[in-house]
C-alpha cells in the first residue's frame, strides 16, 4: 500500500503528517484521502484539478512531468503532497 | 530628478574629508539604483591594482529610486565592493529598516574610502554628517553595538560589524538594524579594514513621486496580488523560508554532508514545520512588507530572527547536524558576531570532511551539534584552527591539501541546492558573477515549485535561456531595490510601471529587464578586468565527476559545459565569455570594453 506523506499546512489540516492510502492513481490516492476530510480536499484539489502551485511526486519526481493526476502509483511507492510553498 | 534624492555622499576616513556630488542623470536611467548604481560605481572606483582589504578598496551604500517611498518592500539597499573573499565584483543587499531611512538622509549612494587611523562610526542625521569615535564600541559585538547607538526601527537605525569584521575575517557580514545581514563575500572585513565600525542614519527627507495618482494605484494593485498570491499571503508568512526544507530534500538535491549525499535522513527534525512547531514565536516585517517572512525563534538559550532556510541547511543537512536548536542558536551567534551563515556553515562542513579523510587534525565531526557555537567563535575571533576557518572554504581545503573539497564557485560557498539534482540551478551557480548564489535567479521557482511552471529538473538543453531571463529580471530587482519575494505575486511589468510613476521616465518591462542584464555585463566587464577567464565559470569537481549514490536524483552529475555553451551565444558573449561588441553597444556599454580587456 503506498505512503503518502504531507507537509506544510496540509499536515496541519490533516493532523497527521503520513498516512498510507489506497488507489492505482495518484488522483484515487488522494480522493481515498480526503474522503472524509473536505477541507484538506479543498487544500489539495480546485475543481478536480491540482491547485495552483500545489505540488505532488512519487519518490522524488513531480507528477507533472508524468501524467499527473493519473500517473499510476505502485505498492512501494510514496506520495508527497506539498502545499504552495515559496522561500530559498 | 523624482525618485533618486540625486545626490551622493563621499567620505574618505584617512583624510576626514566629506564631500556631497551630484548622482548623474544618465548613470541613474540605465542603472537605477542599488545593485546596479554600485557595480557602475566600482567601476570607476576600484581597479584591478587595488587589494580587497586596502585603503583604496571602497564600500558603495545605495539605494533606488522605489526606496522608502512606501512601495511594497521598498526598504532594501544595498554594498557594493570588491569581495575579499573572491576578489570579484560584490555586491549584498539587506532588508530590515536602515535602507528606508538611509534614503530618507537625502542621499542615493555613500561611498566610503580609506582608513581611519581609530575605530570611527560615521553618523547621517538632519544637521550634518559627523565621523565619531567608535574605540569603545570596538570589540563588542553586533547587538550591544546597535543597542548602544541609540537603534530605533523607525527613526534612527545602526549598521555595524562584529568582531569578525574587525578580524577581517573573509566571511564577515555587515548587519543592520541588529539582525539583518549584508552577508555575502565578506564585506565585513572591508569595513573592519577601514576601522569603520558603524554607520548610523536619521532621516527626515521624503522621495518625490512624479505621478502621485499613478503610484497609489501601483500601490493598490500590488497589495490586491500579494494578497491573492498563495505564495506572499500564506506559504511564506506560515512557514518562512525554512518549508524549502523537505521538499529540496524531497527531491534528492539538499546538499548533505559537504555535498557528499543529496537526501539528509534527519531533514524531518529541522524543516519549516518543525520549526513551527517547536521553536517559533512570532512573525516579524521589513518596514512597508505585507508579506512578513521573518520568524522569531525561541529555544532555551536564545531568542533571535531566523533561521532562514539557507541557514538552517548549512549547519544542518550540510554538517550532518539534526539539532534545530543548535542551528538556531548558530544563527544567532553568527549574526551576533557579524558573519555570513552560508559560507561558515559550509566551510564547518569542508573542515569536517578534511578530517574524515585524514588530512586535518582537529575535533569537528560531521553530526557534532555541540562544535557548532565553539568554532563560530574561533572563527569570529581567529582563534587557532578558527583563523583557517576564517580564510573561508577555498583557502581552508587549499591549505590542507584538497582544495576540490570546497564546495564553491569563486571562492563563495555554494546555498543549498546540488547542482546534480537542478541542472538549471548549477548554471546559475557557475555564471554568477560574485561567486556561487541563489539570489542570482529562481531556478528553485521553475526546477521544483512550479513558478511560473514548472521545467524539468534534469534537462539540459534549453535551460540556459531560463538562467539568463532569471539572471536579468534579479539583476533588475537588486536595481530598484526592493524584495525578490514579491516578484512571487507581482510581474515584473508592475515594478516597471511603478518605476515609471515615480521617477517620470517611461520604462517598460523590456527596458527594466534590459537595465538587469546591463547589469549583469558590467559585473562581468568587470571580473574580466580582474583577471578571471572563462575557466572560473565552474563548479566544484565532486558536482561534475561524482554520480549521485541514490535517491531521486540516482546517476547523475551535473552537465554544465553544454548548458555553458549555449549560455554564452545565448549572451552575446564570445567563447571566452568576453561580451561582443554588438551586445556592448546595445547596453551602452562599449567605452568599458577596452579597460576591461
Amino acid at each position: 500500500m503506498p505512503s503518502r506523506k504531507l507537509f506544510g499546512n496540509l499536515r496541519q489540516i490533516a493532523g497527521v503528517s503520513k498516512v498510507e492510502t489506497q488507489g492505482a492513481t495518484v488522483r484515487q490516492a488522494i480522493e481515498t484521502l480526503c474522503a472524509n476530510d473536505t477541507a484538506l480536499r479543498d487544500a489539495i484539489l480546485m475543481d478536480d484539478h491540482l491547485r495552483p502551485y500545489v505540488r505532488v511526486m512519487i519518490d522524488g519526481h513531480d507528477i507533472e512531468l508524468a501524467q499527473g493526476l493519473v500517473t499510476l502509483v505502485g505498492a512501494e511507492d510514496q506520495i508527497a503532497v506539498f502545499p504552495p510553498m515559496a522561500g530559498g | 530628478m523624482d525618485g533618486w534624492a540625486g545626490k551622493i555622499l563621499d567620505i574618505d576616513l584617512s583624510s576626514g574629508s566629506v564631500k556631497t556630488y551630484p548622482l548623474d542623470e544618465k548613470v541613474a536611467r540605465l542603472f537605477v539604483g542599488g545593485r546596479g548604481l554600485g557595480a557602475r560605481m566600482l567601476w570607476d572606483e576600484v581597479g584591478p591594482e587595488v587589494e580587497p582589504l586596502s585603503p583604496d578598496n571602497v564600500l558603495i551604500f545605495t539605494t533606488g529610486p522605489l526606496t522608502a517611498t512606501g512601495y511594497q518592500t521598498s526598504n532594501r539597499f544595498s554594498v557594493t565592493t570588491k569581495s575579499p573573499l573572491t576578489g570579484t565584483v560584490l555586491d549584498a543587499n539587506s532588508g530590515g529598516f536602515w535602507g528606508m531611512q538611509f534614503k530618507k538622509t537625502g542621499y542615493d549612494a555613500l561611498i566610503v574610502r580609506g582608513r581611519a587611523e581609530k575605530p570611527v562610526y560615521i553618523e547621517i542625521k538632519p544637521t550634518g554628517v559627523t565621523i565619531n569615535d567608535a574605540q569603545p564600541l570596538w570589540g563588542k559585538r553586533v547587538r550591544e553595538v546597535t543597542q548602544a547607538l541609540g537603534q530605533n526601527d523607525h527613526r534612527r537605525n545602526v549598521l555595524c560589524i562584529g568582531p569578525a569584521g574587525e578580524n577581517l575575517g573573509r566571511m564577515a557580514a555587515i548587519m543592520n538594524d541588529g539582525q539583518r545581514s549584508l552577508a555575502r563575500g565578506g564585506p565585513g572585513a572591508v569595513m573592519g579594514s577601514k576601522n569603520l565600525k558603524a554607520i548610523v542614519v536619521e532621516g527626515k527627507q521624503r522621495p518625490g513621486i512624479d505621478d502621485d495618482e499613478r503610484f497609489k494605484f501601483m500601490l493598490y494593485e500590488t497589495r490586491k496580488l500579494l494578497r491573492a498570491s498563495p505564495l506572499t499571503s500564506q506559504a511564506l508568512p506560515e512557514f518562512g523560508t525554512v518549508v524549502m526544507m523537505n521538499i529540496v530534500n524531497n527531491i534528492g538535491a539538499l546538499p548533505t554532508r559537504n555535498h557528499q549525499q543529496t537526501q539528509f535522513e534527519g531533514a524531518e527534525a529541522i524543516s519549516g514545520e518543525t520549526l513551527t512547531e517547536k521553536y517559533l514565536v512570532k512573525n516579524a516585517s521589513c518596514w512597508a512588507c505585507p508579506i512578513g517572512c521573518t520568524r522569531i525563534s525561541k529555544t532555551d538559550k536564545v531568542e533571535a530572527e531566523g533561521p532562514e532556510f539557507e541557514t538552517t541547511w548549512a549547519f544542518g543537512a550540510q554538517c550532518g547536524i539534526d539539532d534545530l536548536a543548535a542551528i538556531i542558536e548558530a544563527n544567532a551567534l553568527c549574526n551576533d558576531f557579524g558573519l555570513d551563515t552560508i559560507s561558515v556553515g559550509s566551510t564547518i562542513a569542508c573542515a569536517m570532511e578534511l578530517v574524515e579523510k585524514g588530512k586535518l587534525d582537529a575535533d569537528l565531526h560531521f553530526g557534532r551539534a555541540d562544535l557548532l557555537a565553539p568554532t563560530i567563535e574561533a572563527i569570529a575571533y581567529r582563534r587557532e584552527l578558527g583563523s583557517d576557518l576564517a580564510e573561508g572554504s577555498l583557502r581552508l581545503a587549499t591549505k590542507y591539501g584538497l582544495p576540490e573539497l570546497s564546495m564553491s564557485v569563486k571562492g563563495l560557498e555554494m546555498p543549498a541546492y546540488d547542482p546534480r539534482g537542478m541542472q538549471g540551478q548549477g548554471l546559475l551557480y557557475a555564471t554568477s558573477n560574485r561567486g556561487a548564489c541563489h539570489m542570482r535567479g529562481n531556478m528553485l521557482g521553475l526546477e521544483v515549485l512550479g513558478l511560473p511552471k514548472l521545467i524539468d529538473r534534469f534537462q539540459v538543453q534549453g535551460k540556459s535561456s531560463y538562467v539568463i531571463l532569471h539572471q536579468n529580471s534579479s539583476a533588475a530587482i537588486d536595481s530598484l531595490v526592493i524584495c525578490k519575494f514579491t516578484n512571487m505575486g507581482v510581474a515584473d511589468e508592475y515594478f516597471a510601471r511603478t518605476l515609471t510613476a515615480v521617477t517620470g521616465i517611461p520604462y517598460s518591462t523590456g527596458d527594466l529587464i534590459k537595465v538587469g542584464e546591463r547589469v549583469w555585463n558590467i559585473e562581468r566587464l568587470y571580473n574580466l578586468r580582474e583577471g578571471f577567464t572563462r575557466a572560473d565559470d565552474t563548479l566544484p569537481p565532486r558536482l561534475l565527476n561524482e554520480p549521485v549514490a541514490d535517491g531521486p536524483s540516482k546517476g547523475w552529475v551535473s552537465k554544465l559545459e553544454p548548458m555553458l555553451k549555449e549560455y554564452y551565444r545565448a549572451r552575446g558573449w564570445d567563447e571566452q565569455w568576453v561580451p561582443k561588441p554588438k551586445k556592448l553597444a546595445e547596453l551602452e556599454l562599449v567605452n568599458l570594453m577596452e579597460a576591461a580587456r
